[in-house]
C-alpha cells in the first residue's frame, strides 16, 4: 500500500518536473528568440565564441580571421549560428535545473558550473569542425549534424543528472512539496 | 552475487553515473547511430508520408506532396509552375535526435530488458510524430515566409509567426528537449532520496 503510494507520488513529482522543464524551455526559447534579446545579447554572444575559437585556431597554427560570427581561413569558412554557440544546450540544462527541486543557491551553482562546462565543450566543437571542413571535408556535415550536436546535448543532459544525483541535493527532500 | 534464473530482479535499479554507465551510454550511441544511417531513408519515407498526409488534409485543394529523396525532404506542388525549382529541406537535421534517444535509454541498467527496450520503442514512436509534426511545420514556414509574393498573398503576420515560430523553436530547442523528455517520461524514473531510479 505504501509502495504503491510512494510510487504515485514519485510519478506525480516526475511528471510536475517534465511540465515545468517543458514551460521553462518554451520561455526561454521566446525570450532568446525575441530579436532585441538576440542582436543585443545572442548575437554578441556568439560573435565571442567566434573570437575566442579564432584565438584557438590561430594558436593550433590554422592561420584564421574572425569577422562577426564567421570564422575564415584561406581554404574555409563558417558562420556560427544559433543552434552552434552552445545556447541551445544551456537552455536545456537551464531549464532541467531550474525545475529540478533544489535550494536556489545549489540552482545557481549549478547553472553557472554547467554552463562554463557546456561553453567549454562548445569551443572545442566549434575548433574541431573548422578542422574537420578544412582539412576532411567530406566529413564536415555529418559530424556538424549528428557527432557534435548530439554530444553536446548528451553532456548537458549527463551534467544536470551529475549536479541532481550530488548528495547536496538531498536538501531538497525538504523541498518535497514544491518539486517533482 | 549472481542472479538466481526465475527470480525477479529486485525493483529499482538505481541508475549512477559511473564507467558502466557511461558505457553503456557510448554503446547505446553507438547503436543508435548505425541504426540510425542504415534505416534513414526507409524512415524518411514514412515521415514525409504522413506530414503530406496531415498537411493535405488542411488544404483545399490538396496539392503539396512531399518526396524523401538522397537525405532531403523534396516539397512538390501542383500548383507550382513546373519549370520553377522545388525546395528540398535537409531530412537529417529533422531527425537525428534519434540517436541521442538511443544514447539516453542506454545509461540505465539492462536497457535490453524487455520491459525497457518495449518502452525505447514506444519512446521512439512518440519521436517518429514529433518529427511527422515537426516537418508539417517547417513545410508550412516554408509556405508562409519563402515564397515572396505567393507567401504575403496566403499567409496573415499571425500564420507567419505561428509556423515559423514553431519549426524555429524545434530547431533551437524541441530537437534537443524532445528526446530528454520522452527518456524522463517513459523511462520510468524514480525520485527517491534524490537519486535518480529506473523501476522494474
Amino acid at each position: 500500500m505504501s509502495a504503491v503510494k510512494q510510487n504515485g507520488s514519485s510519478n506525480r513529482r516526475s511528471l510536475v518536473f517534465l511540465a515545468k522543464f517543458l514551460a521553462l524551455l518554451v520561455a526561454f526559447y521566446a525570450l532568446v528568440a525575441w530579436n532585441p534579446v538576440n542582436d543585443a545579447v545572442i548575437v554578441p554572444f556568439t560573435a565571442g565564441i567566434a573570437r575566442v575559437s579564432g584565438v584557438l585556431l590561430n594558436a593550433l597554427g590554422e592561420k584564421v580571421s574572425v569577422e562577426g560570427t564567421e570564422i575564415r581561413s584561406g581554404s574555409f569558412a563558417v558562420q556560427i549560428e544559433n543552434g552552434c554557440n552552445g545556447v541551445e544546450a544551456a537552455l536545456l540544462f537551464g531549464a532541467a535545473v531550474l525545475a529540478f527541486p533544489a535550494p536556489w543557491r545549489r540552482r545557481l551553482t549549478g547553472l553557472v558550473g554547467g554552463f562554463a562546462a557546456i561553453q567549454g565543450l562548445n569551443f572545442v566543437r566549434v575548433v574541431s569542425l573548422f578542422w574537420i571542413g578544412a582539412h576532411r571535408p567530406a566529413l564536415f556535415s555529418s559530424s556538424h549534424t549528428v557527432l557534435w550536436q548530439s554530444a553536446v546535448v548528451l553532456a548537458s543532459v549527463l551534467l544536470f543528472l551529475f549536479w541532481a544525483s550530488r548528495p547536496e541535493t538531498r536538501g531538497a527532500e525538504a523541498d518535497r512539496g514544491h518539486g517533482p | 552475487m549472481g542472479r538466481k534464473k526465475g527470480v525477479a530482479r529486485p525493483r529499482g535499479a538505481r541508475l549512477r553515473l559511473d564507467g558502466r554507465a557511461a558505457l553503456r551510454l557510448t554503446a547505446g550511441f553507438g547503436a543508435g547511430l548505425a541504426f540510425w544511417l542504415a534505416f534513414s531513408a526507409p524512415y524518411e519515407k514514412t515521415v514525409a508520408g504522413a506530414a503530406e498526409f496531415l498537411l493535405r488534409l488542411f488544404e483545399r485543394p490538396a496539392v503539396t506532396s512531399l518526396v524523401a529523396r538522397a537525405g532531403e525532404i523534396l516539397v512538390d506542388r501542383s500548383d507550382f509552375p513546373p519549370a520553377s525549382p522545388r525546395p528540398g529541406l535537409p531530412a537529417a537535421d529533422l531527425h537525428f535526435n534519434f540517436v541521442l534517444l538511443a544514447a539516453l535509454f542506454a545509461l540505465a541498467p539492462h536497457p535490453l530488458e524487455l520491459r525497457r527496450f518495449g518502452r525505447f520503442w514506444i519512446a521512439a514512436g512518440g519521436l517518429w510524430a514529433i518529427h511527422v509534426l515537426a516537418l508539417v511545420f517547417q513545410v508550412e514556414a516554408l509556405y508562409a515566409t519563402r515564397l515572396g509574393a505567393w507567401s504575403d498573398a496566403h499567409y496573415g503576420a499571425l500564420a507567419r509567426n505561428i509556423w515559423a515560430g514553431g519549426f524555429h523553436f524545434y530547431q533551437i530547442a524541441g530537437r534537443f528537449a524532445a528526446p530528454f523528455a520522452l527518456w524522463w517520461a517513459l523511462g520510468n524514473f524514480e525520485f527517491r532520496n534524490s537519486k535518480f531510479e529506473f523501476p522494474g
